[in-house]
């Protein structure tokens, strides 16, 4: 080696001792050190990476509790979905608990009462009088809030703890058997989307050529015919049931999941693993489902948690139109479309479905906004 | 030598990123001589092309100087405003990428992104900017510049293309050029001739040249000093001939003889293990868990620069008078000694 | 050399493969041109050319990853071109295997290495977990790597390690023939050295046969016994490693040889480059190229007139 004079040497360097400069690797070999830690798989990882994501984790929340009352909701009152009570309706909201704090305790500001005529209410109704006397054509009127519950005459004990509709009828034994019913239209209509949607994409994805020229042709013309147009045509003939609603969101949704799954399919097939298993050998069924698809699923994960509210907003714009599911069967929509009309009198019969249906919409797409971000593979160690 | 174009002086960048804080460059100190072309050599995440990013100023939105100076013209660039470098980048300093066809627009025409440079900074009127570009593209070695001129991107092959940007870079006569792999992405019988120009460019314009590369075999051809940077730092330099034939540094050991030239015949000498984690750098010697002389000292003190000759320094203790005297590679010291005898012979 | 036999594995003649592309003009690109060469057994054929000179494709034409337009096949005397039937499938599949550019994109993130690994063997009829599982740990000590591995997900090995595992992925068909596709060109330099030293490793204990594809010359010449230079999808020469280096014949090898970069700055700074300009050939009716043997296993893409003077200015320097 080098003999060269080291005088420029700072002295704390040559106090190192002798033993210091002992060769330690020499005999090394080329094995490679151990991994600390267990394995991580493409799941657990995703799933490490979605559970960090803070504002996922609320909206994942938000969204099981919507379906935990959705299945223990009618439970909590004695009220069956459609039990009619005429003379029970369209009360307001009334809580247990909330009332003594002076919200959602059954009252209702009554306008235009002659105040002549505040003896003849029933008894302990009356709970504000109002400042604002007017007088009409020589009558004197008044508004009084009114403990609704007690001014029609219901038994003390009654509670409906959002009201009731126009036909008497529990609002939240409505509400969360509706939102049930619109969650299954959510959940069947994303899940038969993405399986009719990933088979013919991964087929057309596959082969290319003249089968994708054909398939994509096919797509192309079901997409041509606006969505409208063939989902009330295809209800007004097949009569509006949970799976003619299905269906008719069917018709054209998976066509969206084709086309993602086949450009998906076109990025990964020329993939050099994909080419490495075809050089060994395996067969076209295997290089789909094992190698291709569970690289591409992560969009597709991302698609069906989109798919979801997208099929719930569109049953409730169903609904709107008169095309939702048949009554007395129920769904957010509807409730929301039979709200409406009493919108200006009875605004708490729209504004509790409205609620439901904002959490749904606003915690499904955060959460999938969640699900993209960990699936993502441009995160993950290259 | 002439004078110093640009000192950096313990440079150290940071890189924040998902799982922590990547040490990307820690402590590098060289400087550039006016008229000489430096090459800083390493592997992919040793900190080579972050440090030229540093220079120029355009590190990514993650990544924060934490300490040391990069002086030009007496300037300190990394406290520069992004407003002043304006006036350095391309006019003082200019940089080739190294892929040459996500460095032009590809819907602009060739001719325009030479004159934009020109219009820019010296202000030149359109037929100006024109007369000038031509002479410039003429100059690259780019035939029939005027049909050339009017051209998109996609109409020039690779080579071309990089002396197109070559040609951006030139456009306001700098005094610096930094090349960051510029011949990486093409065919060797291109690179060579890419070399060629930049050799010739390089004495026509008297520029000051920074080549970053990891291709050993370029180095020889075009620098007249070289650094050699291993996980963010430097572990060795010297002139050209001082690395070549009288390599100090185990790493430079390990690079210059895993890598086959047309006349090895021996067991290529592999370096076991991977570059470390630069989010936590090891102590010591950052090189010695995959150093085959690593010393007890390597992993608890890191080695200074020993001075091996006026112009070679190397941060290795295998440099200390009390370290035992080991001998190079198999394939090295045979590919030495064969150099030697071929000059010899010459 | 001598003891090596000297009957060819693979034989390729006049390998065509064109890529149609769509819209007005409808191109088309040979990628493969009218190659023939053939490998004998237990040699490393190198082949090198520049991007888009069509070594990929040879590579991909052999295992039948595209089809080739037209052209023949055989490897061990049994024909691999044709209609692509299971059988064919089968046979070529079990004897070759391939090791890819890419370690990042060659293995499936979403498997572990001991499926990656062993999915050749559950084709191949190892329906046993256990046993499978141990050969791949087999095969994974036999490329430096250790058995704890086997669990582990593509994404935590470093490049170079990466790179040991398809080869390993290769080794597990126990096949007489490795096409290695620019096996080291996207490594660290520093990690280059562990992949050919395996690989040469292996084709002294297995006996394999190797189709060496690279761009870097200096690799291709220290690995290969033989050597095929492509240019624009043509073969346009093919010699014993030495004798090409040393006596190149075609005026495209010289320049391209003449550009390798040394890591040698004397021999850098008196190196003289040789620019190659095809139209010297002149090529046209009368002047057609063709194949022709300099010498023992020296074979030259070119016309009737250049091999003559060729072989003339041969004579003249041996005089």
């Amino acid at each position: 080696m080098h003999k060269e004079e080291y005088t420029g040497l700072a002295p704390e360097l040559m106090e190192i001792p002798e033993e210091k400069f002992r060769l330690v690797n020499l005999d090394m070999d080329e094995s490679d050190e151990k991994f600390k830690g267990k394995p991580i798989g493409f799941l657990k990882d995703a799933f490490l990476r979605f559970s960090k994501n803070k504002v996922s984790m609320v909206a994942l929340a938000g969204v099981l509790l919507v379906i935990f009352m959705a299945f223990a909701g009618p439970a909590m009152t004695p009220y069956g979905y459609n039990d009619q009570n005429p003379e029970e309706a369209n009360l307001p909201p009334k809580m247990p608990g909330l009332e003594k704090l002076g919200i959602l305790d059954g009252s209702r500001w009554l306008t235009s009462c002659r105040k002549d005529s505040l003896d003849e209410f029933p008894e302990g109704s009356i709970l504000e009088i109002g400042t604002d006397v007017e007088e009409i054509r020589g009558v004197e009127v008044v508004s009084v809030k009114v403990d609704y519950y007690k001014y029609t005459g219901v038994e003390d004990d009654t509670y409906h703890y959002f009201g009731t509709d126009y036909l008497g009828r529990d609002l939240w034994t409505r509400l969360w058997r509706g939102t049930r019913i619109s969650l299954l239209i959510g959940f069947l209509s994303a899940i038969t989307n993405c399986i009719i949607g990933i088979i013919f994409g991964s087929i057309a994805g596959y082969y290319g050529g003249k089968v994708d020229m054909v398939m994509m042709r096919i797509c192309e013309v079901i997409n041509a015919i606006p969505q409208i147009v063939l989902v009330t045509l295809f209800i007004l003939y097949f009569g509006s049931g949970l799976v003619s609603i299905v269906c008719a969101l069917l018709v054209q949704n998976w066509v969206a999941t084709a086309t993602l799954i086949r450009s998906q399919f076109y990025r990964y097939k020329g993939r050099e693993y994909v080419l490495a298993a075809r050089s060994l050998g395996v067969t076209d069924r295997k290089l789909i489902f094992v190698h291709i698809l569970p690289n591409a699923v992560g969009p597709v994960i991302t698609r069906v948690m989109t798919a979801i509210p997208s099929a719930i907003f569109t049953e409730s714009f169903l609904a709107f139109l008169g095309l939702g599911i048949k009554p007395p069967e129920t769904s957010i929509g509807m409730l929301l479309a039979d709200g409406q009309k009493v919108i200006l009198t009875y605004p708490t019969q729209v504004l509790f479905p409205a609620i439901i249906i904002s959490i749904l919409m606003v915690c499904f797409n955060l959460m999938s906004n969640g699900l993209r971000d960990a699936f993502d593979p441009t995160l993950r160690g290259a | 030598m002439g004078e110093t174009m640009i000192q950096v002086k313990d440079l150290r960048v940071n890189f924040r990123a998902w799982a922590g804080t990547v040490q990307a460059v820690r402590g590098v100190n060289f400087e550039l001589k006016k008229g000489e072309t430096l090459a800083i050599v390493g592997e992919s995440g040793s900190g080579k092309s972050v440090t030229t990013k540093a220079i120029l100023g355009i590190l990514p939105s993650n990544a924060r100087i934490t300490s040391g100076e990069i002086l030009y013209n007496g300037k300190d660039l990394t406290k520069l405003k992004e407003k002043e470098f304006y006036d350095i980048r391309g006019k003082h300093i200019s940089l080739v990428f190294q892929d040459p066809l996500s460095a032009l627009n590809p819907i602009q025409k060739v001719g325009k992104q030479i004159c934009e440079a020109l219009k820019k900074n010296e202000h030149m009127s359109n037929g100006e900017a024109k007369k000038r570009a031509i002479a410039l593209m003429e100059d690259v070695g780019i035939p029939e510049p005027e049909t050339k001129f009017s051209q998109y991107p996609f109409q020039f092959s690779g080579g071309m293309r990089q002396r197109i940007v070559i040609a951006i870079a030139l456009a306001c006569n700098p005094e610096i050029l930094i090349c960051d792999e510029p011949t990486t992405a093409l065919d060797v019988t291109i690179q060579s001739r890419i070399l060629d120009k930049i050799k010739e460019l390089k004495a026509e314009h008297d520029l000051s040249v920074i080549f970053i590369t990891h291709d050993l075999g370029v180095v020889a051809g075009i620098a007249d000093r070289v650094c050699v940077m291993y996980a963010g730092k430097i572990v060795e330099y010297g002139t050209v001939d001082d690395i070549f034939y009288e390599p100090a540094h185990p790493y430079t050991w390990a690079l210059l003889s895993s890598m086959p030239d047309l006349d090895t015949k021996e067991k290529l000498f592999s370096i076991p293990g991977a570059p470390p984690n630069m989010m936590y750098p090891p102590k010591g010697d950052a090189f010695a868990p995959r150093n085959r002389y690593a010393m007890e000292i390597d992993f608890e003190q890191e080695p200074p620069f020993f001075k091996v000759s006026d112009t070679h320094y190397a941060a290795t203790w295998l440099l200390h008078p009390k370290a035992p005297k080991v001998e190079l590679p198999e394939v090295l010291k045979h590919r030495i000694q064969r150099m030697k005898e071929e000059r010899e012979g010459a | 050399m001598s003891e090596k036999e000297n009957r060819p594995i693979l034989e390729v003649s006049n390998l065509c493969m064109d890529f149609y592309g769509t819209g007005a003009r409808k191109s088309c690109v040979h990628a493969v041109d009218h190659v023939s060469f053939a490998v004998r057994k237990g040699e490393t054929f190198g082949l090198v050319g520049e991007s888009g000179c069509g070594k990929t494709t040879t590579g991909r034409c052999i295992i039948r990853l595209y089809q080739p337009t037209s052209g023949e096949m055989y490897y061990d005397g049994k024909p691999i071109h044709g209609k692509l039937t299971r059988e064919k499938r089968k046979y070529i599949t079990d004897h070759i295997a391939m090791v890819f550019q890419d370690p990042i994109a060659s293995l499936n993130p979403r498997m572990t290495v001991q499926d990656i690994i062993g999915e050749g063997l559950k084709l191949r009829g190892v329906k046993d977990k256990e046993e499978r599982h141990r050969i791949v740990k087999g095969l994974l000590v036999r490329v430096g790597l250790t058995p704890e591995h086997a669990t582990r997900y593509p994404h935590e090995f470093s490049g170079g390690q990466r790179q040991r595992i398809g080869i390993a992925r290769a080794l597990a068909v126990n096949p007489g023939m490795i096409i290695a596709d620019e096996p080291v060109s996207a490594l660290d330099v520093s990690v280059q050295a562990q992949v050919i030293n395996l690989l040469n490793e292996l084709k002294e204990d297995l006996g394999l046969t190797i189709l060496f594809i690279a761009h870097n010359l200096s690799v291709v010449k220290y690995f290969s016994d033989r050597i095929g230079v492509m240019y624009y999808g043509k073969l346009l020469e093919v010699a014993d490693a030495d004798q090409l280096f040393q006596r190149p014949a075609h005026p495209y090898t010289r320049a391209l040889l003449s550009a390798v970069p040394q890591p040698d700055p004397y021999l850098e700074r008196k190196r003289k480059k040789i620019i190659y300009d095809p139209s010297v050939h002149q090529y046209g009716p009368g002047n057609e190229p063709s194949y022709h043997t300099i010498e023992e296993g020296h074979i030259l893409y070119c016309s009737d007139r250049e091999f003559e003077e060729l072989m003339k200015s041969q004579e003249g320097k041996k005089v």
